[in-house]
């Protein structure tokens, strides 16, 4: 199921980061469509306060980039409402742990108004949404808390990890008429550029993708978390297949379970807390569906089940190539 | 704290048509035709309601919120709007969605629990049927609608369109943080929504004053900015009177009104409450007295709109009308279970295919539980 075929020549392009090819799409979407809307606070003449909107206010003006009141869940709200009314509407939530105050909206209507109508109603909205720790944050400002958006339907969950991927795949949630979350990572907003095609390209939204294959142990993982994937996966003695999730919701099943009946062995590596993480749930259907084809228990590799930590002990609490790659040689060493 | 709701009822608010059908005001303009529709639409919305609680109470219908002692509320300042307006309402707003047309057979299916993709298929509304104005599904979540409306309202502005969005919510959800939010943006954004009060000093069993220290749910619309009115919400001719310079203001591009419309829950919150627990029969006869079909009745009596034969006539049509509609709903076959999986997203996810299989397994008679390989039952 791991598929570029909507993407565009990875070789060609201009070298972005995260920051700028989300901000670039978000620009190009703008040009397509002249009824995208961004909506949030701090996102127009500042250009929100990792500047990914930077630029787009002075271009599109206060009608198009609009600034609201400070108040997360009277944005989600008035974007349903916008959207009920045939606008496309990206709300930015300044950090994924200020996004507790709209879960009402999130749940009452966001997620909700399409099937209460059946199917009548469409709610394109992307709200956007910074994720992540390991930028000395604290608190609030690093949480990965994805785990309560997932168990509810009606919404989809994507979550790109390069920025190459975060061009296709939210050129793909804004132009979709379903609601999505657009996780984005503030540790990889400037961390490293790829390039990245100027021209449109749209990637998948419920594709999980390859990374790397390989034969003996399946990671699973997603967003910031891959690049540990990948650092392991060249630490470790054991031929390693990369599976980047992508979407969150709706889950890759199928991927998931071909690449860990080929390899029998599974790592889940994400940065949120373990109870009942995303990780909980790829164990579970792995248990379900590819038990006979399992050399090692499944494992996962997560933050703590702690509240996010204060600065000094954030790198001990963090996922990341040793705890990776620790988990990976766990499952090779194992042995029925 | 103030008491105010129930020791001083009468006082503070607009009033044109008095409890005993006396004029005490300029009444609105609106011909003899429009009048009697919206005594019409007052008798076959406490038939409609009527009759949901007798099938309530044989168990045809699971649970229904009647609006009695309330109708002139939500009839009243829907009856101000223009076609392409836009309402979120919440419930007992019934009055007035059928005087727009909504359809009693639909509602009626509907509180016998079909699935609305079922609706749909069995009871379509054909095209020259179709409501003149827009009505999202009803809002359960009390005050969820109100941001949604604003954010409604947000658009016309963008799109420069001269279309009004109306919300309701009860004096109980004033206290909820949707309110509140809903009302900061639309005063913020200039936006012509008009948010309705539906008082009615009830929310299930806790009283107005407990919602609130403020004097009125009126004067809360000062800290937003946004000019408010207060209304006799049993007087149907002040409850449009004031709904319609608000729609005309949002619609000259004036901006947000907040109505408060005074009136009484004159029956259980819904049909799974017992009101005798917490109130006194004292009261309700008061409200009894106040209520708003008895005044317009005797109003459009004293007209010589009605008499004893037409009110005959509109409650027998009422009936009828009732009675085709339960007759209609109950046409509607059961649901079929999958369509619960229906409209969750625009593509069928791996995980709704296989549980739509399971489902389907299950229910005949097949264990569900045999896919070990992914593949399917």
């Amino acid at each position: 199921m791991s598929s570029t075929i909507e993407g565009a020549d990875r070789a060609q392009g201009r070298e972005m980061n995260l920051v700028t090819a989300i901000n670039h799409t978000l620009r190009a979407e703008m040009k397509r469509d002249d009824s995208v809307r961004i909506l949030g606070y701090d996102v127009g003449p500042l250009g929100g306060v990792y500047r990914v909107t930077e630029g787009l206010h002075e271009e599109f003006g206060p009608d198009r980039v609009i600034d609201t009141p400070l108040s997360e869940n009277g944005i989600i709200g008035a974007a349903v409402g916008m959207a009920m009314r045939g606008e496309r509407v990206i709300p930015e939530i300044q950090f994924m742990g200020f996004f507790y105050p709209a879960f009402g909206q999130f749940m009452y209507t966001l997620v909700k108004m399409h099937e209460r109508s059946a199917g009548e109603i469409d709610i394109p909205v992307t709200v956007r949404m910074p994720y992540s720790g390991g930028i000395q944050a604290s608190e609030y400002h690093s949480e990965s808390t994805e785990t309560y958006l997932l168990h509810t339907p009606g919404i989809r969950v994507v979550c790109p990890s390069t920025p190459y991927e975060a061009k296709g795949v939210l050129a793909s949630s804004i132009r979709s008429d379903d609601p999505v979350v657009f996780m984005e990572s503030k540790r990889m907003y400037r961390e490293g550029t790829e390039p990245v095609p100027e021209e449109p390209y749209t990637l998948p939204l419920d594709e999980a993708r390859i990374v790397e294959s390989g034969a003996d142990v399946t990671v699973v993982t997603w967003g910031a978390m891959l690049r540990h994937a990948v650092t392991a996966a060249n630490a470790v003695d054991a031929d390693v297949e990369i599976v980047d999730l992508r979407s969150l919701a709706p889950l890759d099943v199928e991927t998931i379970l071909e690449s860990v009946k080929h390899t029998g062995r599974c790592v889940i590596l994400h940065e949120a807390r373990r109870t009942l993480g995303l990780g909980a749930e790829i164990s579970a259907v792995i248990n379900e569906y590819a038990l006979d084809h399992l050399l090692a228990p499944v494992k996962r590799a997560t933050g703590f089940d702690v509240h996010y930590p204060r600065h000094q002990t954030e790198a001990a609490y963090m996922p990341d190539s040793d705890r990776a790659a620790a988990a990976i040689e766990a499952v090779m060493a194992y042995e029925f | 704290m103030s008491q105010w709701a129930e020791e001083r009822p009468d006082e503070d608010f607009r009033r044109i048509l008095a409890p005993d059908g006396s004029l005490i005001g300029e009444p609105p303009d609106l011909d003899n035709e429009t009048l009697i529709e919206l005594y019409q639409t007052l008798i076959r919305t406490r038939t409609f309601d009527e009759k949901a609680l007798r099938l309530q109470r044989t168990g045809e219908i699971s649970i229904h919120a009647r609006s009695t002692g309330e109708e002139a509320t939500p009839l009243g300042t829907m009856a101000a709007l223009q076609p392409g307006d836009w309402v979120f309402p919440s419930y007992r707003q019934d009055a007035g969605l059928l005087y727009w047309g909504s359809s009693m057979a639909r509602s009626f299916a509907g509180l016998m629990g079909a699935e609305p993709e079922t609706i749909n298929e069995h009871l379509p509304v054909p095209e020259d049927e179709q409501p003149p104005i827009n009505v999202p599904p009803i809002y359960v979540p009390l005050a969820s609608n109100i941001p949604n409306a604003v954010g409604s309202a947000m658009a016309d502005v963008l799109n420069d369109r001269d279309v009004v969005s109306m919300a309701y919510l009860g004096d109980g959800s004033t206290s909820e943080g949707d309110f509140h939010e809903g009302m900061n943006f639309a005063g913020v954004f200039d936006a012509p929504a008009v948010i309705i009060c539906q008082n009615n000093q009830w929310a299930i069993s806790v009283p107005a004053h407990r919602q609130t220290a403020s004097e009125t749910f009126a004067i809360k619309g000062q800290a937003y900015g946004i000019p408010s009115d207060r209304v006799d919400g049993n007087d149907i001719f002040a409850v449009y009177k004031a709904t319609k310079e608000a729609v005309d203001r949002a619609r000259a591009g004036d901006g947000p009104t907040f109505l408060e419309c005074v009136t009484y829950r004159l029956v259980e919150h819904n049909t799974s409450d017992e009101e005798s627990v917490y109130r006194t029969d004292e009261m309700e006869e008061y409200w009894e007295e106040r209520d708003p079909i008895d005044r317009f009745e005797t109003y459009l009596r004293e007209e010589a709109l009605l008499d004893d034969e037409t009110v005959e006539s509109i409650h027998d049509a009422a009936r009828e009308e009732v009675q085709q509609a339960v007759n209609a709903a109950r046409e509607v076959p059961m649901s079929d279970p999958q369509r619960m999986f229906d409209n969750h997203l625009s593509t069928e996810t791996w995980s709704q295919q296989h549980q739509r299989a399971e489902l389907k397994a299950e229910r005949e008679g097949r264990n569900p539980f045999k896919d070990f390989t992914g593949d399917g039952i």
